[in-house]
């Protein structure tokens, strides 16, 4: 550890400050700022009330800012408040459901022996292939018939069994020593037992991973939410901001704080979890 | 003796895997239901009429041969495959430079890798209205805004979304910036792992920076950009939401890609059995891709 810092403050110690070296920074400064330009933009608009008397593009970003549109929205009895009550249930019950259902799922393929187990590692391999994209019609019509469109259940089922999380977990899973499951063994433990005792606490970097990704996946989602909610008490944030945003044809300030209560969540929860996150993708990116 | 030793061997073997089972249902019951029968029921509802009330009869494969004359399928799949190749090289070639970037020494590096990845954390929805608003002409969108504040002739107005060019443009600007940041975390997350060694004995070997760019990091990031360019391109060939969002495949049909054509196939013209059909050639291409890309990586596990 010690020595690879010692590395690092050497070679900062021969790059010199030359002036390709500001060129980059400047360029780099430059970029991070259209790219998050965007999103500031929305922040500021969804701060201001009257936009028609905006001068100019600048303007925008100048104070005086106000509340006012979000007070509007979350306590003037809107339907946005029922479609982030929606997200935010949805989100957490496919959070929880997704994580429990594949951990144990994985625990059977990872470390009990039983009859069938790569059969069944296979047949999970297979969701892999299939695209929901490409499935999504029958998958409405099949919704259909088990009476699940427009239910909080139809909203849910669904997403909570993914090919994925398995293949992360078990391979996680398959890491733990062997020893520990024995060691529960002797001292009594049954399987159900061994489970939550021994492999969900050793697990927990792998479900906190799983965990947030799914959350993130689940609070964007929008083409199957869209299809399965009908009636607008049923949509989630994604599905309702179209709808509600198509009211207004002038404003944007109402609209953008729409987007931005659709937003706000999602940012603060990659300030708290930035580094698993970070973690997170490098590691999808090993699996592929 | 030998026959109790093996009955209660197979009695701990039936308890396993009953053990198992239990373990297993939950997620197995979901799975085979959400996952894998709807694909079957897709290509059974290829051969039927089907609208909103159920089935209305077995039509063969009409609904096949339906498909391969229609040439909205074909156009529609065409800018499906146009999205794949304007979309692909940009978001490529942009994650790569912005991993670069922001992977030298610098004390905002934690700064512009967040800036960068930012927006794909926000959903479809959000970034589809934030370019919406961009675009808007006559000073109402920040663009236009910003140009005439800059100084453009009041006159002068670029219409975004009316142009079939621009709009194309709008699509493949809007989704560079919402998902460029995901590839460039992993493109980082592959250079942090090049040990600085390698650098500086290049260094000393008298490499220059830009020597050191196209002998060492470029080679090594061979198989991360192999990995990255099949999943980007299985990805694209799947667009539909922000297209669906920001012109609704317009002007015309001219940016309307083949999921929005099977969309509004099956949903608002109640023809459900023709887009099952339809989605099956989508899901066939996607086999196909996936197939090629998990052999690439097997391929490159194996070297």
């Amino acid at each position: 550890m010690s020595a690879k810092k010692e590395m690092r403050a050497h070679s900062g110690m021969i790059r010199r400050v030359t002036p390709g070296v500001v060129a980059l920074e400047v360029v780099t400064i430059l970029l991070a700022l259209v790219a998050f330009i965007p999103i500031l933009w929305m922040a500021v608009v969804s701060l201001k009330t009257d936009e028609a008397s905006i001068p100019s593009a600048f303007h925008y970003f100048i104070p005086p800012f106000t509340l006012r549109n979000y007070i509007d929205i979350l306590s003037g009895g809107t339907a946005v408040v029922r479609w982030l009550f929606n997200s935010v249930a949805v989100a957490c019950i496919v959070t929880v459901g997704t994580t429990l259902l594949c951990s144990m799922a994985s625990y059977a393929i990872a470390k009990l022996k039983f009859h069938g187990r790569n059969a069944f590692f296979i047949y999970f391999l297979i969701g892999l292939m299939v695209p929901g994209e490409a499935t999504i019609v029958a998958l409405f019509v099949w919704a259909n018939q088990l009476k699940l469109l427009d239910t909080y259940a139809g909203l849910i089922l669904p997403s909570l069994a993914g090919s994925m999380n398995i293949i992360i977990m078990s391979s996680f899973l398959k890491g733990i020593p062997n020893d520990l499951i024995e060691a529960a063994r002797i001292d009594g433990a049954n399987e159900f037992r061994t489970y939550t005792s021994v492999i969900l606490p050793l697990s927990r970097t792998v479900i906190v991973t799983v965990s947030i990704f799914t959350f993130i996946g689940n609070w964007n989602s929008y083409l199957w939410p869209y299809l399965c909610a009908m009636s607008e008490d049923m949509f989630t944030l994604p599905v309702g901001i179209p709808t509600f945003v198509s009211q207004f044809s002038v404003d944007k300030t109402v609209p953008m704080t729409v987007n931005m209560i659709a937003s706000v969540p999602i940012l603060v929860f990659f300030i708290i979890f930035e580094k698993q996150i970070v973690k997170g993708i490098s590691l999808s990116g090993l699996k592929g | 003796m030998q026959s109790n030793i093996k009955k209660a061997a197979r009695a701990r073997a039936i308890r396993t895997d009953l053990i198992a089972l239990c373990f297993l249902l939950p997620f197995t019951v979901l799975y085979t239901v959400f996952t894998i029968y709807p694909v079957f029921q897709g290509a059974y509802m290829s051969f039927f009429k089907w609208n909103l009330m159920g089935k209305q009869g077995f039509v063969g494969w009409d609904n096949w041969e339906k498909m391969l004359s229609d040439k909205f399928f074909w156009a529609s799949l065409w800018n499906t495959t146009k999205f794949v190749l304007y979309s692909t090289p940009t978001i490529m070639l942009s994650s790569l430079v912005l991993a670069l970037l922001c992977n030298r020494p610098s004390p905002m590096k934690r700064v512009y890798r967040t800036a960068f990845f930012l927006p794909n954390l926000l959903s479809v929805a959000v970034i589809s209205y934030i370019a919406i608003y961009m675009a808007q002409p006559y000073n109402m969108g920040f663009l236009s805004n910003l140009m005439h504040t800059m100084g453009a002739d009041e006159s002068f107005e670029i219409f975004w979304l009316k142009d079939k060019h621009l709009a194309w443009v709008t699509i493949t600007v809007a989704t560079l910036w919402w998902t460029q940041g995901y590839n460039m975390m992993l493109y980082i997350s592959v250079l942090q792992d090049i040990p600085d060694r390698l650098y500086e004995a290049a260094a000393i070997d008298g490499a220059s920076p830009a020597q050191q760019l196209f002998q060492i990091t470029l080679p090594l990031l061979r198989r991360t950009t192999m990995l990255i360019l099949m999943l980007q391109i299985i990805a694209s060939f799947k667009v539909f939401q922000q297209i669906k969002l920001i012109t609704d495949g317009g002007p015309g049909r001219a940016t309307q890609p083949l999921i929005h054509y099977i969309y509004e196939q099956g949903f608002t013209k109640q023809k459900l059995g023709y887009a099952c059909t339809m989605s099956f050639a989508l899901f066939f291409i996607l086999i196909i891709l996936t197939l090629i890309q998990r052999r690439l990586q097997r391929e490159e596990d194996d070297a």
